[in-house]
């Protein structure tokens, strides 16, 4: 089904759907960077492809990428996007004092991608139990350049079966004092039957 | 002064306009121009090639039928086809490794796509900035038929 011709109540059971899974999300990265981690709700937005850039702040803004592959009951693929404040506070978090900038070592590479694998698994299990599916999530891959470069990878993917894409915008934040704002987006790109199959399963007609 | 191509479109103009793409993955940007009439277009293209049938959205998406519609436009402006020149750039692979899917070579096959279809129309292509691992922004001078690639990560640019 194309994204285009969702429905309210449908888009809304996505949502509920993802901020259930970005809630497990939430707790496993707080446990991992020993810091309570607030969630704002996501924000689902339905949107021409060529706006996906604009929608995460421009085509040139530096960005990390992590991808992973759904494999399991379901077929589909999820990107985690960091800007790269972000993915340094979340390095400072994880890994003690850094350098002022996002320096892209074997480290680093690794330690993000461990993010992304534990974000998406965590959503993954949490999505799966819900539709009493088993989800599992590839080994996640990594990219750090323009936000347009980077998410046209989830853009051709998407573009071969229409010209809208799913955004699930996430807001991690954490205490106020410690200025842990991490922000981070999230694309779930389940394949048009897979998403019939989330949709038909959690009780919205299709 | 400078027009923005966002993804899944083609635009033409003259000189002295300056045509955009910015940061291009796996995705081509294709330039055409005509040195004497000083018109020229810009393509930012996602997939490879149109299917036959049951093709969905828009046309400019893919490679083979957005250069196409470049041409169109530029000789319905007043370019003569047989004076085009092409500039191809983009068409990498962002992430390091891939898995064994269509997503795999995606960038070479767009670009394998836009030699193919430029060397059907009889279009030469004057110079490339394909493939790697990083990401690019193309900024295409109608006045010179110059095309200035930038790469954000190294911050390296080079002119072809």
């Amino acid at each position: 089904m194309p994204f285009r011709e969702l429905n309210s109540v449908q888009l809304d059971i996505l949502k509920e759907v993802s901020n259930i899974g970005m809630g497990h999300a939430a707790t496993a990265l707080s446990q991992m960077i020993g810091q309570r981690v607030n969630l704002t709700v996501p924000n689902v937005t339905i949107t021409e492809i060529s706006q996906v850039p604009e929608h995460l702040g421009g085509a040139e803004k530096m960005m990390v990428g992590i991808t992973l592959q759904i494999l399991g009951d379901a077929r589909g693929s999820i990107m985690l996007l960091f800007p790269e404040e972000s993915a340094h506070r979340l390095l400072c978090s994880l890994l003690g004092q850094q350098e002022k900038g996002l320096v892209m070592t074997e480290v680093s590479v690794s330690a993000l991608k461990e993010v992304g694998n534990i974000l998406a698994s965590a959503y993954l299990s949490a999505l799966g139990n819900l539709l009493n599916k088993t989800l599992i999530p590839s080994v996640p891959l990594l990219a750090y350049d323009m936000a347009g470069a980077v998410v046209d990878h989830v853009l051709i993917d998407l573009s071969q079966s229409g010209d809208f894409a799913m955004m699930i915008e996430t807001d991690f934040g954490g205490e106020p004092d410690q200025c842990l704002a991490i922000k981070g987006h999230f694309f779930l790109l389940p394949d048009p039957a897979t998403l019939n199959i989330f949709l038909s399963d959690v009780g919205g007609s299709v | 002064m400078s027009t923005r191509v966002t993804i899944a479109q083609v635009r033409i103009d003259q000189s002295p306009a300056v045509l955009k793409a910015y940061g291009l993955g796996s995705c081509v940007a294709v330039a055409l121009y005509d040195p004497e009439a000083r018109i020229g277009g810009l393509g930012h293209l996602l997939l490879p090639n149109r299917p036959k049938k049951n093709a969905l959205g828009s046309e400019s998406k893919y490679v083979d039928a957005g250069i196409l519609e470049i041409v169109d436009q530029l000789v319905q402006a007043g370019a003569n086809q047989d004076r085009l020149v092409a500039k191809v750039a983009g068409g990498a692979n962002m992430f390091e490794t891939s898995y064994q899917t269509l997503i795999k070579s995606i960038g070479a096959r767009n670009a394998r796509s836009a030699r193919a279809t430029l060397a059907s129309l009889g279009i030469p292509i004057l110079g490339e900035e394909i493939g790697g691992n990083r990401g690019r922004t193309v900024e295409f001078d109608l006045a010179t038929g110059n095309m200035m690639v930038y790469c954000a990560r190294d911050d390296d640019q080079v002119s072809i």
